[in-house]
């Protein structure tokens, strides 16, 4: 695989960037289907495919990261020396972090369809 | 850092000493949705109290009491287990109980409608109930029947302002060019008090009003009696003060149905006697409070629009706040 | 030995010319460091250095613009300003003392607390951020100045004639009076100058934080020394970074609404009146985009300062580095999820606030694990308790309590009891004493000795200490119950048969203990100590970079710029101050006399560029008194004065570019110490000056993206937008301005490729017609809502039509203005082939602008027609 370091720093935040964007979609349909008054059934719909779209973009990600890292190589999780392998995991390893702290963010966020079930 | 724990402890106990009660207390709830949420925070607190002390009694002991250093393991555990795993699972409860709460406050109402405006500093009121044809307006005041949901809509004249009733629930803004709604679900009958929370003004401080919770049949009984027009002024001081009324032209900004007096800028007047509270819940309903609100509203009421009548003789006020007072 | 084209970027290496390539041995070895310097050289460098890097005398001190005069300038002016809004707060604990307290008029004390936000806020919080991190970022990099020493000068002086001029109004009782979020209609029909004041005085202030916020990314992603790649950079860096973006895209929506707002005010456009289509939680809506991030705008910063403080004081490197900084770029993000936990009142759908109570409730998660991160490294180490560590733990403890009240507030139900209550007064203040105030004050006592090379008092410290903590507790512990007894916020008086008496007693006693903490330490902080010993280099045993610096300061920052190998160089590079002090590093001379530092890539820190500084210069004074002026009479409708300000600001600005940037240099190439050559002139992504024009179009971008959420806001929310048989843009004049800017921003491309291709005639002829295109093309735009009449008074549709014309004409103004600078350039010798920075940057901002154009082109020619 191959972990370019221009594109590997853009590939850190690329889990969190797929959190914003669900976050907008999710929130955007919500509020243009509920102010047309449409059902909000179709709402949540919305928010269902969305969040599995989310979920496998992050998960994707968080793969991608997690090789990056090679945590199985050397178990290094520090990062600290001056080298280039040094650089490349320690950009996985927070990539890697960044995806699972933005997995929970879409599942929280996906919540609200599961206990609300209307516009009110 | 004993001292101030100490300190903290004591003020803590003191505040619980001093109680929560209060018309307009949230920890001292008289509806449904108050219940819950003060419910809600007795448990928040205890859970916060702790992770508090958890928190705050390491920090100490590896600072002040114990500064060996400990397996860099452990501190990861810590980083792992307190900051994502404890964390994500005490969250997600949380989230899971306030998000089925949510709607669940939001019920519609069944049976009557409260329709309140926010004026600059003071409340327009207006109740349907099912089936009824036209509102019934009333100002300043809102009552409610117990034990059932009614439905709140609010809307707002020129500025935004906010409804909130603590004891009763959760507030709701009012805002100009929309409508938003709420409901309530009073549990038992008693005075309450109300207050604006959204700020609208040099005024906002002064614009609160009295919240009535009745028992339904009472209800029904005050709200027929709130419909009717208002009863004839009686005895000489009553009825001069009618004259000075019309005279003064105070008609043309208050409405007192059953007579000339039809203005829609102030609040109703009709039965103005009946309720607790004068000028949007700041004074009591008595002679001397309503002499002092009609001499000088802005010396009550900073920017108030009513005008002073301070050149209105003593006499003639009293007479004035004689037919006022006896619109029951 | 390796050659430097080893370390480049093989994508990069290949875009650059032979002739600008770093040439010569990197990464250096360990011979070449120790290599001994000659004694006299080495003096003579240090004299040349010394000389280069001088503040100026006498009355010309104020002409300085060196991050450490500017700093610290910046640094003591925000704090006079928290003195002031502090003071107003006490005056406001005055009159709540007692029920139906009659020492404020009610105009009066809502102008206070309107002041006391709107001044902590932008007069305090965010300046001091930027005045902080001007002060230390340098020395924490390694670098002998920020990249545009100039722009933090003209950010600061426009910072303080815009706070002077905000506060003073309140000597005046013209202060706003409508909250400092400024909610419509009560502040768009607030009468008198007070919302101007407020709209316009911090707009300004908006526009100088986010020319700080730009030279900072800059600083940390452009500046750093070699060999810090990002996963050795100190955590104070990384927040700088992920704040610096937060600011980018959490200001412009606030400038967005600002100018529709203040549109609304001068022109009576009708974007908030619902009367007339408008709708006030638009206003809302962008205040909050802006104003939650910026609380984390806010609180990462101070944090920051705690991930320095704390591994000097457990003597050992913080553990869990990649896990705080998962913990900043994550708050970063999730703050943009969190503004609609301010609306939760405002009758949205329970769904909508059910998604903002989720994200509110996640960015715990982050949060907590950046405090977990310091514990363990307590944990981990063997703790000294020095003074600044005193501030962080209290930091710790007020920060967590306010962190669980945040808990609590962000479940929707909760806050519809709470929300506008004392108990969110509690709650905000908690984390801004734990999460601002704290760390800060620690933050002084700690890097006090390296600015000032003194040190502040132990004594006194505890002092002011214990004052502030338990005076701050006995202020904001008891109103948590206030509020939960039902006091509203921003109540002038209340009466005293609720209960809310004896609480509100205690909180004014509070108030005062903790201003006499703060005084305390104010008196610390600015007592003369003359008398007092210089301190010892690194008196607190720290292992990042700032600690190098010399005692007494020679001015010049660091001897030379170092390669760096560690995360702590002090604690892990050997011999390396000795290196550091005798010139064994890169550009340890001046022979030139010019101010430099050195340019590395963006993630691995390979040397690119040895950069020319700007140095001291009365220019940017002048344009920060003219462009305040353009800000400051509108206030008044003074509109003449005002626009002469404007034109007066932009000569001002463009006197300071020609003189002192991108300037032909003596020599192509020069030798930046240990066997490396450096261009002394790139143009392009490698020059800091590109990144500067990226960064700051990236925040102006989201500024416009604003607009455009604005024209789907009022669609969704408004039944009427647009109005039945509204008169639309002529779809005709709107087609033409699309072509004629896209003509003006391809004839710009072309000139940059052909000048570079070594034919300036011809450029010289496109970069005659490009601002001729967008003239045209701007005029045509213009008359494409002018010809068909649409009224921007009489609808929220025609206004919000015409206010994405003004923006994107007032866009293609600077770009014309821009074509015409690149254009006098190639006619004046200072724009060549080889030397074409300007035309770089000038062809990146019309990028930008051509599809702002295009999309404003859409949304009034074709989206209308659509909806």
């Amino acid at each position: 695989m191959q972990f370019d370091r221009r594109s590997s720093l853009w590939h850190m935040i690329a889990a969190p960037i797929a959190w914003s964007l669900h976050f907008c979609v999710v929130y955007g349909w919500t509020a243009s289907v509920c102010a047309r008054g449409w059902d909000a059934g179709t709402a949540r719909l919305g928010i269902a495919i969305a969040t599995g779209l989310a979920i496998a973009f992050i998960a994707a990600i968080g793969w991608h990261a997690w090789k990056q890292w090679d945590y199985l190589d050397d178990f290094d999780y520090e990062h600290d020396g001056p080298s280039v392998e040094d650089r490349r995991e320690f950009l996985g390893h927070a990539g890697w972090l960044l995806a699972l702290v933005s997995l929970i963010g879409v599942l929280f966020n996906a919540s609200p369809a599961l206990f609300i079930s209307s516009c009110v | 850092m004993t001292l101030p724990v100490r300190a903290i402890a004591a003020l803590v106990s003191l505040a619980l000493l001093g109680g929560c009660d209060g018309v307009q207390s949230v920890l001292s709830p008289g509806g449904r949705d108050a219940q819950v949420i003060a419910t809600l925070f007795w448990w928040m607190l205890g859970g916060a109290v702790i992770l508090w002390l958890l928190m705050n009694g390491l920090l100490v002991y590896v600072t002040r009491i114990d500064q060996r250093a400990m397996s860099q393991r452990t501190a990861e555990a810590l980083i792992i287990g307190g900051g994502i795993v404890f964390p994500t699972v005490v969250l997600a409860g949380l989230l899971a109980f306030a998000l089925s709460e949510m709607p669940r406050q939001r019920d519609p109402g069944t049976g009557l409608t409260v329709r309140v405006t926010g004026e600059s500093w003071w409340w327009r009121v207006e109740y349907l109930k099912d089936g009824a044809t036209a509102a019934v307006v009333s100002a300043n005041e809102i009552r409610l029947p117990a034990h059932q949901r009614s439905e709140i809509t609010l809307n707002a004249h020129r500025v935004i302002h906010s409804f909130w009733i603590p004891a009763l629930g959760g507030k709701t803004d009012m805002i100009p060019g929309r409508e938003t709604r709420m409901s309530l679900e009073p549990t038992r009958a008693g005075e309450f008090r109300g207050q604006c929370t959204e700020f609208c003004g040099e005024s906002h401080a002064l614009m609160a009003f009295g919240a009535v919770v009745m028992e339904p049949e009472a209800f029904d009984a005050w709200l027929a009696k709130e419909a009717e027009p208002a009863a004839p002024p009686e005895g000489e001081a009553a009825r001069r003060g009618q004259a000075i009324f019309n005279a003064e032209g105070c008609g043309a900004c208050h409405a007192i149905r059953g007579t000339a007096a039809t203005g829609r800028v102030g609040p109703d007047l009709t039965h103005l006697g009946g309720r607790v509270s004068l000028a949007a819940g700041i004074l009591p309903m008595t002679e001397d409070a309503l002499i002092r609100w009609i001499r000088d509203p802005e010396a009550v009421k900073p920017g108030a629009r009513m005008p002073a009548y301070d050149h209105l003789g003593d006499g003639d006020l009293a007479a004035l706040a004689a037919y006022l007072e006896g619109l029951t | 030995m390796t050659d430097i084209a080893e370390s480049m970027d093989p994508g990069v290496a290949a875009a650059i010319d032979d002739e600008t390539r770093p040439r010569g041995i990197y990464p250096p070895t360990e011979e070449m460091l120790n290599e001994p310097v000659d004694p006299d050289l080495q003096k003579a460098q240090e004299a040349r250095l010394r000389a280069v890097w001088a503040e100026p005398p006498g009355w010309r001190y104020w002409s300085a613009v060196n991050n450490s005069e500017v700093g610290a300038w910046y640094s003591l002016t925000a704090f006079a300003f928290m003195l002031c809004a502090g003071v107003l707060a006490l005056l406001m604990r005055v009159q709540l003392a007692v029920p139906e307290n009659d020492f404020l008029p009610a105009d009066t004390f809502n102008q206070f607390f309107t002041m006391h936000g709107s001044a902590m806020m932008f007069l305090f919080a965010v300046p001091m951020f930027e005045a902080i991190s001007i002060l230390l970022l340098p020395a924490f990099l390694g670098a002998r100045d920020m990249p545009f020493p100039r722009l933090s000068a003209y950010g600061y002086w426009a910072f303080l004639i815009g706070g002077i001029f905000v506060l003073s109004s309140i000597l005046f009782g013209v202060a706003p009076n409508s909250g400092w979020f400024m909610y419509p209609p009560l502040a768009t029909e607030a009468e008198g100058p007070g919302s101007d004041i407020w709209l316009l005085g911090l707009s300004f202030i908006e526009v100088a934080s986010i020319a700080a916020a730009v030279e900072l990314i800059v600083g940390v992603v452009k500046c750093r020394p070699p060999g810090m790649r990002i996963n050795l950079m100190p955590l104070y860096a990384w927040y700088v970074l992920v704040v610096g973006g937060m600011i980018l895209f959490a200001f412009p929506p606030l400038i967005a609404g600002d100018f529709l707002f203040e549109m609304q005010r001068s022109f009576d456009w009708p974007f908030f009146d619902p009367e007339r289509g408008g709708d006030p939680m638009l206003w809302q809506h962008l205040f909050w985009i802006f104003g939650h991030p910026e609380v984390y705008i806010i609180f990462l910063p101070s944090i920051a300062i705690a991930a320095m403080v704390i591994p000097t004081a457990a003597r050992r490197p913080i553990v869990g580095y990649n896990w705080i900084v998962l913990s900043a770029v994550g708050t970063g993000f999730l703050s943009f999820g969190l503004w609609v936990h301010h609306m939760f009142t405002t009758g949205l759908p329970s769904l909508s606030l059910g998604f903002f109570s989720a994200a509110s409730e996640a960015v715990v998660i982050p949060t907590g694990i950046q405090l977990f991160a310091f514990v363990a490294t307590l944990i981990v180490g063997r703790v000294r308790m020095i003074q600044p560590m005193l501030w962080i733990a209290g930091a710790v403890a007020i920060f967590t309590a306010g962190g669980l009240t945040g808990i609590m507030v962000a479940l929707a139900p909760f806050d519809w009891q709470v929300h506008d209550t004392y108990f969110i007064v509690a709650h905000l203040h908690y984390t801004l004493f734990g999460g601002m105030i704290f760390p800060i004050i620690g933050g002084v006592y700690y890097f006090y000795p390296f600015f000032a090379k003194k040190k502040m008092s132990d004594r006194l410290g505890r002092i002011s200490f214990w004052l502030t903590f338990t005076g701050f507790n006995i202020c904001f512990l008891p109103m948590h119950l206030t509020g939960l007894k039902g006091m509203p916020r921003r109540v002038f008086t209340y009466p005293g048969d609720i209960g809310w008496d004896w609480l509100n007693l205690i909180s004014t006693v509070g108030a005062f203990v903790t201003a006499a903490g703060i005084l305390v330490f104010a008196w610390d902080l600015l007592r003369p100590k003359r008398d007092q010993d210089l301190t010892e280099r690194n008196p607190w045993g720290g292992g990042t970079l700032e600690w190098a610096h010399d005692v007494p300061d020679p001015g010049w920052g660091v001897r030379g710029v170092p390669y760096i190998t560690s995360r702590y160089p002090l604690w892990d590079q050997p011999n390396f101050l000795e290196r550091l002090d005798t010139g064994r590093f890169y550009i340890p001379d001046a022979p030139e006399g010019l101010r430099e530092t050195v340019v590395t890539s963006a993630v691995d820190a390979v040397p690119q560029h040895v950069a020319r500084i700007t140095g001291p210069a009365w220019c940017t004074i002048w344009a920060a008194v003219f462009t305040g002026g353009a800000f400051i009479f509108p206030t008044f409708h003074m509109y003449p004065p005002a626009i002469i300000c404007g034109i007066l600001a932009v000569a001002a600005v463009i006197y300071w570019l020609w003189t002192s940037t991108a300037l032909v240099p003596e020599a192509p190439m020069k030798d930046a110490g240990l066997g490396l050559t450096l261009p002394t002139y790139v143009s392009g992504p490698r020059a800091p000056g590109w990144w500067g024009v990226f960064i700051t179009m990236l925040g102006d971008s989201t500024a416009f993206a604003s607009l455009v959420f604005g024209v789907f806001f009022y669609w969704t929310a408004r039944p009427d937008f647009p109005p039945e048989g509204a008169v639309h843009a002529s779809p005709l004049w709107t087609a033409l301005a699309a072509a004629l800017l896209f003509g003006s921003w391809a004839a710009t491309r072309a000139a940059r490729g052909i000048n570079r291709g070594g034919n300036p005639r011809t450029a010289q002829i496109l970069l005659i017609a490009a601002p001729l295109l967008a003239i045209a093309g701007g005029t045509a735009l213009v008359l494409a809502v002018w010809v068909p009449g649409l009224a921007p008074s009489s609808h929220v549709y025609p206004a919000m039509m015409w206010a994405l014309v003004v923006w994107t004409c007032a866009h293609v103004a600077a770009g014309v203005v821009m074509q015409g600078y690149c254009l006098a350039g190639t006619i004046f010798g200072k724009l060549t082939p080889r030397y074409d920075a300007d035309l770089w940057n000038t062809t990146l901002f019309w990028h930008f602008l051509v599809v702002s154009c295009l999309i404003t082109a859409a949304m009034i020619g074709i989206l209308p027609r659509m909806l």
